[in-house]
């Protein structure tokens, strides 16, 4: 088989991994070294369904033992099998990395005869790129569930960033669909990481040439939608996530039926993604935005709204807490108003020292109006008055009714509902309205429904 | 305010070089003014003001670039970079932008509700933006040892890729070629200079077109079907950069 094949068939079987960032360390290049890193991480390119490529994202091998239901790697599906030699991988990497095409390399694998023995394959691949090399750029490894933990140690000194997958989201669906992984194989290694990764920076604070162990820390992934848990459950996980195991990211992966068993949604089923979009809008909240799972959704009310951003959700929730005062309201109550970032906060935090801010000076600031206006108010006035059901038009989301073309073949223009659109909207496509006109039924009746509810 | 200045229909018309524009800050200063725009040696032939030549003097624009450096990181990184702009009236932003800050002091540079703060801050962050943008998409070639690439950015982005890929790339020679401007950015034997040039079209040869193949190939394994949504990829990559990314030009009839 030649190179060409093998890259096409290990990229093919890593593309579900959605975690393409190269985010968490700066480290500048230096002389007699190659490359760099840079903390907000670097997209190189971008694929037709506008995912981010930003590292070689590849398997070192996909000819897997093991047989999790899930997945199109599994033992028992049938499917062209590849394996990379640690140097042609590493030779890949070099190649690719030196035209500017990646960032760095995204080695994740089957389990190629067992977990140790794949471990030890991908330590000798990152091993010839650091060693040999003398790569300096990004590196994110898969802790393979159940090896060593003395392999997980040398991943860790090798990779800049390791991650283990929690599969998914709760023990009881992880045994009924992936009966070789135990939720026990998955938390060690993590645990295990959390605490190499805060005792590595201890000893770089006190001693700077000290070896650093994954310096931009460990994310994980967990796969939506193949199993029942609710939206609730999902995101009160992540966040035990975020504070125990001090993850930088939890990734979320619509699942997309590859395989029809009778455990899984048939494989008809659209891939959930707007539910996926919706979780990471409610993972921001809890990230950036400092607000709790419990704030965002509840035992009560387990789903998210399919038609409005968490945000606004909760924003709806609480009308005793708006209008928020631009010129005087801390930053937290800021980044509470819909519409407002922590890029906004920000700047609006120091232009107010300069002077009063009303509406056109949030204008120039670059502050996004079109929600914002509803909820603040500036020197005491209220920013814009609208009838409840202007309200509720601003702060539908759009993505919820996206209609393009999403040419499916090379002579295909003809509209349809966009990935991310509502079920309601797929649905009515799919029973033959046009897409368009599809779109605009679901907003029509989420728009009434909304203006009553404000 | 210190300085009284009055709007003036002058048109200041200078030589479109960053000591030049230091010049037209100096003379704005210098006569009370603020004109009614600043033009660089190609615009605006025919204007409806009178207007006044600049001269570019060393000593005078030595004496406002070290005014700006004791404003602070902030004023001199936009003034800077903002220069590197090409949209029409750039100049007249920045001096106004340097006025306001040579009277207010550097805390001018946060106050974004204000016109020529905002529309500095505009200016710098167009130019960050496009710079950005070519660190994502920039392609190399190789050629005997030498790395190569082509970019057509609006504005004059170069000068920001410098330390990217210096870092980067810290024991390599390469060459960036700003087709807008004809200007390259050359690192040989660890010395960097700035060339004109007209043109510059590295043929990748056998190797070359292997490891550009094998990218594409890498590139296309990697989507998704049932997520296919070519407007957001358009969003992340416009169109107007795909000419310098290999991995969207159509595939190399097969041989
Ligand atoms: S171990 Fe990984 S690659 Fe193998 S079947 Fe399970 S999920 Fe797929």
């Amino acid at each position: 088989m030649d190179l060409a094949d093998k890259l096409a068939i290990l990229a093919d079987s890593a593309k579900y991994d959605v975690a393409c960032t190269s985010s968490g360390v700066e480290r500048p290049g230096r002389h007699g070294a190659l490359g760099s890193t840079a903390a907000a991480g670097i997209c190189h390119a971008f694929t037709p369904d506008g995912r981010c490529v930003s590292l070689l994202k590849v398997l070192f091998s996909n000819a897997c033992a093991y047989d999790c239901s899930y997945c199109v790697n599994r033992r028992s599906n049938p499917r062209p099998r590849a394996t990379f030699t640690p140097r042609e991988l590493a030779e890949l990497t070099i190649g690719f990395y030196r035209r500017n095409y990646i960032e760095g390399l995204f080695l994740s694998s089957a389990v190629l005869g067992s977990p140790d023995a794949t471990m030890e394959r991908m330590i000798e691949a990152l091993r010839i790129l650091r060693e040999e090399y003398r790569f300096n750029g990004y590196i994110h490894a898969k802790a393979i569930p159940g090896a060593d933990p003395r392999l997980v140690e040398r991943i860790g000194l090798l990779a800049d960033r390791l991650s283990v997958n929690i599969e998914l989201p709760s023990a009881k669906s992880l045994d009924a669909l992936a009966p070789d992984k135990s939720k026990a194989a998955i938390l060690r290694p993590m645990g295990q990481i959390a605490a190499q990764s805060a005792e590595s920076r201890r000893d770089l604070a006190v001693y700077r040439h000290a070896p650093a162990f994954a310096p931009a820390g460990q994310s994980t992934q967990m796969i939506i939608g193949a199993s029942p848990e609710s939206d609730f459950q999902i995101l009160r996980l992540t966040e035990g996530l975020y504070k125990k195991y001090a993850l930088k990211r939890v990734f979320y992966s619509a699942y997309l039926p590859v395989v029809a068993d009778s455990r899984l949604p048939a494989l008809s089923t659209q891939p959930p993604l707007l539910r996926e979009h919706r979780l990471y809008q409610a993972d921001w909240l809890l990230r950036y935005y400092q607000f709790s799972a419990a704030e965002i959704l509840s035992e009560d009310e387990p789903w998210f709204d399919e038609y409005l951003d968490p945000k606004c959700t909760w924003a709806l929730r609480h009308p005793a807490f708006f209008p928020v005062e631009v010129n005087t309201a801390p930053k937290a109550a800021l980044l509470r108003v819909p519409g407002i970032g922590p890029k906004s906060a920000l700047r609006i935090l120091q232009a107010r020292r300069q002077q009063t801010l009303g509406m056109p000076e949030l204008k120039r600031i670059g502050v996004v109006l079109k929600r914002a206006q509803y909820f603040i108010t500036c020197g005491g006035r209220v920013a814009a008055r609208g009838t409840r059901q202007e309200v509720a038009a601003a702060l539908l989301d759009p993505g919820a009714f996206g209609v393009g073309v999403r040419q499916l073949s090379l002579d295909d223009f003809v509209a349809r509902p966009l990935p991310g659109a509502a079920p309601a909207v797929h649905a009515l496509a799919a029973a033959g309205v046009e897409a368009g006109r599809a779109a605009r039924l679901v907003r029509e009746e989420a728009l009434q429904c909304l203006t009553r509810r404000i | 305010m210190p300085y009284q200045a009055h709007m003036t229909d002058t048109a200041y018309r200078y030589d479109g070089t960053f000591p030049g524009f230091l010049c037209c800050v100096f003379a704005s200063f210098a006569r009370r003014e603020i004109p009614a725009a600043v033009l660089g040696p190609e615009e605006g032939q025919t204007t409806l003001f009178g207007s006044a030549d600049i001269a570019t003097d060393a000593a005078r624009a030595r004496r406002v670039a070290a005014g700006l450096a004791r404003l602070g990181g902030t004023v001199r990184e936009r003034v800077l970079t903002g220069f590197l702009s090409t949209d029409p009236g750039k100049d007249l932003a920045l001096l106004r932008f340097a006025r306001l800050c040579f009277t207010l002091g550097p805390r001018a540079a946060n106050m974004l509700g204000d016109p020529d703060v905002a529309a500095a801050f505009a200016l710098e962050r167009g130019v960050n933006n496009e710079a950005h943008k070519f660190i994502e998409f920039l392609r190399f070639e190789e050629r005997g040892g030498m790395l190569g690439a082509v970019i057509h950015p609006n504005h004059c982005v170069l000068p920001l890729l410098r330390a990217h890929f210096c870092s980067r790339l810290p024991d390599e020679d390469f060459l960036i070629f700003d087709a807008t401007h004809g200007i390259a950015l050359l690192r040989q034997n660890g010395a960097v200079q700035y060339l004109a040039m007209e043109r510059y079209a590295p043929a990748p040869d056998a190797a070359e077109q292997g490891w550009q193949a094998l990218w594409r190939r890498f590139f296309q394994a990697l989507t998704i079907e049932e997520r296919r949504d070519p407007g957001l990829q358009r969003n992340h990559a416009p169109k107007r950069y795909w000419r310098d990314m290999c991995e969207m030009w159509p595939d190399p009839a097969a041989p």
